[in-house]
């Protein structure tokens, strides 16, 4: 039998608290996370357990590595993996939530937000370069200009319903903060 | 990064236990102990708060000689900016207080 699975995710700007609810019913039939994997994660089998996830984004400097993963031990939350600055952590079902108030949770989607809005930018200037090139130009240049809009079309849709996730859930938290008298 | 011109319940806390030299989670604890887990702040809250206080300059790092227990304290900046939240609180619990008691008669 084998004894390892792959989870996949839509993007976690979107699917953030959808992924980590799988990840806790997966863990309830005995398969857990041990590392992120191209868009998804690699579970392995082992003994059911009850446990929630969470994740978090955050650039850490070599010196503040220590310090921040045992903060989060003395919550109650095991680090379980990391993949560039997204970090994961599982904990016994009713610890107190990583992120206990709103203001640092929004904060959270801030950072996310960054590198998601400069990636979307990036694609949206291509593709626009290239839709004036392949619409003034002639010849090669617009042939090429084409094929390419074509492409960096494809990527910058992707790209700008990512930014519009993060700001999606930001506009949440915010709304939550303002029914919270 | 917002200013902390009104300080949210969980900065509060936080500054208020590093008003002498502490480390992350001797403040989580400090906290929890205080408010009988009425009030608790999660890892990545605390983590997040600290290093905006430490951005703004109301703490600073008082020694880093364990790098898993770096111990934070409040700075002139801080007991200043502390100080003005407490006469801001004071004066809503002052506010509320007199309201109930001339109620009462």
């Amino acid at each position: 039998m084998r004894n390892k699975r792959y989870m996949a995710s839509i993007g976690l700007a979107f699917s953030e608290v959808h992924d980590m609810k799988k990840l806790s019913e997966k863990a309830a039939n005995g398969w857990h996370l041990k590392r992120f994997r191209f868009a998804g994660y690699g579970l392995e089998k082992g003994e059911p357990e009850e446990t929630i996830f969470s994740i978090d984004y955050r650039k850490l400097r070599k010196d503040d590595e220590e310090e921040y993963f045992e903060l989060f031990a003395y919550g109650g939350w095991t680090h379980v993996c990391s993949s560039a600055d997204m970090h994961i952590f599982k904990a016994a079902p009713e610890t107190t939530p990583i992120y206990s108030d709103t203001e640092s949770s929004i904060d959270k989607l801030a950072r996310l937000a960054k590198p998601v809005n400069l990636a979307a930018s990036i694609a949206l200037a291509i593709t626009m370069v290239l839709w004036v090139f392949m619409t003034f130009a002639s010849g090669t240049i617009q042939h090429i200009a084409e094929q390419g809009f074509t492409y960096s079309f494809i990527i910058t849709v992707p790209a700008m319903m990512t930014s519009g996730g993060v700001y999606y859930h930001m506009w949440k938290n915010l709304r939550l903060k303002s029914k919270h008298i | 990064m917002k200013s902390l011109e009104q300080l949210t319940d969980s900065v509060f806390y936080i500054m208020a236990a590093l008003t002498e030299p502490r480390h992350g989670y001797a403040v989580m604890s400090l906290i929890e102990e205080t408010t009988k887990g009425a009030f608790v702040v999660g890892p990545a809250s605390l983590y997040t708060i600290i290093k905006k206080l430490v951005a703004e300059q109301l703490i600073q790092l008082h020694d880093d000689s364990d790098s898993r227990r770096k111990v934070y304290v409040l700075t002139n900046k801080g007991r200043e900016i502390l100080l003005e939240d407490i006469e801001r609180r004071k004066t809503m619990i002052h506010l509320a207080e007199q309201g109930l008691q001339r109620g009462q008669k």
